[in-house]
């Protein structure tokens, strides 16, 4: 560790997925932006590996009505109407800047946006680029990003926020060779996505290690709904180390169908109405409970099959799909995938005004790292929506507030300095504090929870957090900081679903019987901060 | 599980005087990629291991390395026992990070105009395949123009093409492709056949440049003399001395039984620089029972001018070549210029079969020749193994007459106009390979494609050869061992 690198902006955007660079993009117009990002900008994140698509009301036929009471219903009315009003209402807004500045979705005949259907949607309103639609996106957004005076800082990784008594004025990161660097901001932008890599199986990038639910936490931040942790119904399952990989949900949007291993149309079981195209939740518990009742491949999935659609379909609509498959020796034309549940987005979060705002003055969140727009469940689509609708929210809302003057309280880095220090006298390598975490999460926190098997993960937690972290060389400083925020993220997660008395969309409680729906639950949000920590009763207007 | 040995290159610039190598013996899984070994490494040996990635599904281009010299996606190339890792050739950071940040800030970014027009459907599938680039870097770490000369690299120029067929940029990207080298690419190819998402840069973006770089005038002049030409005389060089097609008759006849029949597309290489060596090849021909059919009003195939972005008298080209060998009802056609041969198999439609040389003599099971005392290296030309993924055939044939040292395969720089356009260039490129010759130790260097021969030629002390020349020699020196007994 050595000389202390001083940056000053006006506004500090943390993260450089879809809603981070948004943000940037936003608060650039209002005054000096500086953008860390703890990969190189645009690479890291789960915004350029979103597949499926981006959820937008643009036809005559459909409306933000519906949009709004499909994500309210899909998110077992859970989330905060007024955030998911403002994303239904801004969400075509939001594309038709992605379109001005040059992202290729594709299009119809007549030259408008093509949709295509998703699970829990009415209308098929998802836009898409093939399956790479969030790497459409984020080409398109970094490319804008260039042409905008942000200051982009690549590689460095945020490890604690700075304050100024009650104020977020600032973060503090190390880069790879163990360095500090030191920004200072009017205010700072929490834009670092999820969280799904305390998981065994994840879809997530090496990104999604739940550092902003962290960073947000130890800064006094209050965070909603952390049990609420979306298992994506299709993801691959061998070879093994690429388990957990994404399969779009665009590959049953285009007709895919699930058949268990007797070949059984089985979703006709769990929602004959929908189908394959249910929501996320009941589609990955259908699948979940397949394998668990012994009707899943030796593999340990499900079949997911398209070889009933034409090939030319398969390879201009789900390219990446074929690609990826073929890697590993399936032709998708020919024989059918092979999938199951994969942790994949964390619905809770940071909780946010409609402007962004956290409970903690001077910090703003957007994107995943937010609560309460997806609420119990989230639709598929709407993610790469959020991305941009409270992308921008929160970038304006940071850019238009007040100049100050910033200083460091150098008290607050020595802190971080001794923490960092005690990594190079630890005796622990992070690699297998994760490893242990991720298989004591799914093993305990996954599809399917009960209170004694919580308990137990949380005493597993708690000891791993006993344990002393080393740093063998000052690169892997940044290892420990990440797992010590992969253990506050599953702690958050595993609280709340201790929190959460009911099941409610994707948290399953099987300890648990209740008389309501969502719809009637007696419950609102769970919370966790510093301070506090409950479950909202109130009974809903 | 499985075991792995793995060599890794190590470095950290402020440790380390000099890059090494380190080996390592890892356990991982069946069915793991280049990244699960890199992992194993970082998690169960060595923590100070540096390398870059995140999405582990080839899509966020943050992972590509060196397996055995050949630029991959570590998360999607599968791992295998001897393996060597090595970073991109590009600045290293340190071990496998290397500095990204330039090459990418290299590539332009659409600036929307005052009006607006969406792209069309059509206009969206023809940007889509230059699109799905995830800026990985792979292709400027294989382009060998980059090591030479200052070019803003192929993914540039492919993102410089995408940018001139969207209607909502406002820029001339044609010009500033001319500005930033777009001359300077040999159409060596490396760059796709590197490509994660095989994305077609010289054909789909590199010419597609050039051709609209012509029609706003700004050709090279040296590119527009050979246009001229060909349209003048059919030909892409002039004459100077006797020509290959008047020194032969139309039917070249076998010497012995015919085992079968091809035509004969000579190239305006072979037929007017280099007409010794087709006469060679010819002679080849014979002694294995191949007649040869040579029609006379064959003309340029038209790979100058398609290379330089130069297409309006094309069509004429293809329609005489076609006629000229379906006329005589020719269901195969022999090349033996690489250049010739890609643009015959890749660029033309043609109703019947086309052939490399090397191809032919290799199915036609060729009479052996004796084996001459000498080393040589084999110099793969850009567009016959690229273009026409023939690595292995040349290297059958010439390991039954020679001592074969392998070298990497490089562009020359003879290709993609560069010889006449930027000659500072071509030389720099052919510089290099002069130098792997010498490495090699060789005495001679072999190749298939004429402006390689003749361009490596000028560079290097070493004879430079057709291979059918020395398969042609490995049979004289056969006849001339056979000759004693005969006499006794």
């Amino acid at each position: 560790m050595r000389s202390d690198d001083v940056q000053t902006a006006h506004v500090l955007v943390i993260g450089s997925g879809g809603a981070g660079v948004r943000a940037a993009i936003e608060a650039s117009e209002y005054g000096e932006t500086l953008l860390v990002s703890k990969t190189l900008a645009g690479k890291g994140g789960c915004t350029t590996m979103a597949e499926g698509g981006y959820n937008a009301v643009l036809r005559e036929q459909d409306s933000c009505e519906i949009h709004f009471e499909d994500t309210m219903k899909g998110g077992a009315w859970l989330n905060d109407p007024g955030l998911v009003r403002i994303l239904v209402d801004e969400a075509p807004e939001r594309v038709r800047n992605l379109l001005r500045w040059g992202a290729v979705f594709d299009v119809t005949d007549s030259c408008e946006v093509a949709q295509r259907p998703f699970g829990g949607q009415r209308f098929p309103r998802t836009c898409y680029a093939g399956d790479r639609t969030g790497h459409e996106m984020m080409m398109t957004l970094i490319d804008r990003l260039h042409s905008t005076e942000v200051r982009v800082v690549n590689e460095v990784t945020i490890v604690s926020l700075l304050k100024d008594s009650e104020r977020v004025n600032g973060a503090l990161g190390i880069d790879r060779n163990g360095d500090f660097s030191i920004f200072l901001a009017d205010s700072v932008v929490l834009a670092t996505g999820g969280g799904t890599k305390i998981y065994d199986i994840s879809t997530n990038s090496s990104s999604g290690t739940g550092d902003g639910y962290a960073l947000g936490y130890q800064a006094g931040a209050e965070l909603i709904d952390m049990e609420q942790v979306q298992f994506h119904p299709t993801g691959a399952v061998f070879p093994y180390d690429v388990r957990g990989r994404l399969v779009t949900e665009a590959v049953r949007g285009e007709g895919g169908v699930l058949k268990n291993a007797t070949g059984e149309r089985f979703m006709a079981r769990y929602d004959p109405d929908r189908m394959e195209l249910s929501t996320r939740d009941v589609v990955a518990r259908a699948i979940a409970t397949e394998i668990l009742e012994g009707r899943g491949t030796k593999n340990g999935g499900v079949f997911l099959d398209v070889t009933h659609l034409p090939r030319t379909q398969v390879e201009t609509r789900l390219p990446v799909m074929l690609e990826q498959f073929l890697q590993f020796g399936v032709d998708i034309r020919e024989e059918p995938m092979e999938v199951a549940p994969t942790a994949h987005h964390i619905m809770g979060g940071l909780r946010i005004t409609g402007h962004g705002e956290t409970t903690v003055p001077g910090l703003y969140a957007c994107g995943e790292v937010a609560g309460g727009v997806h609420g119990a469940n989230r639709l598929g689509g709407n993610a790469l929506a959020d991305t941009q609708v409270f992308g921008k929210r929160a970038g304006e809302a940071a850019g238009t507030a007040k100049m100050r003057k910033n200083e460091a309280d150098f008290g607050q880095i020595e802190a971080v300095r001794k923490r960092l220090e005690a990594f190079t006298v630890g005796d622990v390598h992070p690699s297998t504090v994760v490893r242990s975490l991720q298989t004591a999460m799914w093993e305990g926190a996954g599809i399917f929870r009960n209170a004694a098997n919580l308990e137990k993960t949380l005493g597993i937690i708690g000891h791993l957090r006993t344990l002393r972290l080393k740093a063998a060389t000052p690169a892997n400083l940044v290892d420990c900081c990440i797992a010590g925020h992969m253990l506050v993220c599953a702690t958050l997660v595993v609280k709340g679903a201790l929190l959460r008395k009911e099941s409610r969309g994707a948290h399953v409680r099987r300890d648990i019987t209740q008389a309501w729906d969502g719809q009637n639950s007696p419950y609102g949000h769970t919370y966790q901060s510093l301070s506090r920590e409950g479950i909202e009763t109130e009974v809903k207007s | 599980m499985k075991e792995l040995s793995v060599r890794v290159f190590r470095y950290n610039p402020e440790t380390d005087e000099q890059p090494h190598h380190q080996h390592y013996l890892v356990t991982v899984r069946e069915g793991a990629r280049v990244l699960h070994v890199l992992h194993a490494i970082h998690d169960e040996h060595d923590p100070s291991l540096s390398y870059r990635y995140c999405c582990g599904s080839g899509q966020c281009g943050s992972c590509a390395v060196r397996v055995n010299g050949e630029p991959v996606l570590a998360c999607t190339e599968e791992a295998r026992d001897g393996m060597t890792i090595e970073p991109l050739e590009l600045p290293v950071q340190k071990d496998l990070v290397v500095d990204m940040e330039p090459y990418l800030a290299a590539v332009s970014s659409l600036e929307p105009g005052e009006e607006v027009r969406m792209p069309t459907k059509e206009e969206v599938e023809v940007i889509k395949p230059l699109r799905s680039c995830i800026e990985c870097l792979a292709c400027v770490s294989a382009c060998p123009a980059l090591r030479v000369i200052e070019f803003a690299g192929p993914t540039a120029m492919r993102e410089d093409m995408r940018l001139s067929l969207d209607p909502r940029d406002s820029r001339d990207r044609v010009t500033e492709a001319v500005a930033n080298g777009l001359f300077t690419c040999t159409s060596c190819q490396a760059c796709w056949k590197v490509c994660p998402k095989d994305i077609e840069i010289p054909g789909k973006a590199i010419e597609k440049l050039r051709a609209l770089a012509n029609k706003k005038g700004l050709t090279l002049p040296r590119h527009q003399a050979v246009e001229r030409l060909v349209r003048e005389t059919g030909r892409s060089v002039d004459r100077t001395e006797t020509t290959f097609l008047e020194q032969v008759p139309e039917v070249l006849e076998p010497y012995g039984e015919v085992k079968g029949t091809v035509g004969f597309f000579v190239g305006c290489m072979y037929n007017m620089r280099l007409p010794k060596t087709a006469l060679d090849a010819m002679e080849v021909l014979r002694r294995n029972g191949i007649r040869v059919i040579i029609p006379k009003e064959q003309i340029c195939c038209g790979s100058p001018l398609i290379r330089t972005g130069q297409i309006g008298y094309l069509k004429t080209l293809q329609q005489r070549n076609i006629e000229a060998f379906v006329h005589r009802g020719i269901d195969t056609v022999m090349t033996m210029c690489a250049g010739c041969g890609s643009t015959l198999k890749n660029d033309y439609d043609c109703p019947f079969r086309v052939m490399d040389i090397n191809e032919v003599l290799l199915k036609f099971e060729i009479e052996p020749p004796a084996r001459l005392p000498v080393k040589a290296t084999y110099h793969d030309p850009c567009h016959l193994l690229r273009g026409q993924g023939i690595r292995t055939q040349p290297r059958e044939l010439m390991s039954r007459v020679v001592d074969l040292v392998e070298m990497p395969s490089i562009c020359c720089g003879s290709g993609g106009g560069v010889r006449s356009g930027v000659p500072q260039e071509a030389a720099a490129l052919a510089e290099n390979r002069r130098k792997e010759i010498e490495k090699t130790g060789a005495d001679i260097v072999i190749s298939s494609c004429p402006f390689c021969e003749f361009h490596i030629q000028e560079h290097t002390d070493r004879p430079v050869k057709n291979i059918t020349t020395v398969l042609l020699e490995g049979y004289r020196e056969k006849d001339k061992k056979k000759a004693p007994k005969d006499w006794a």
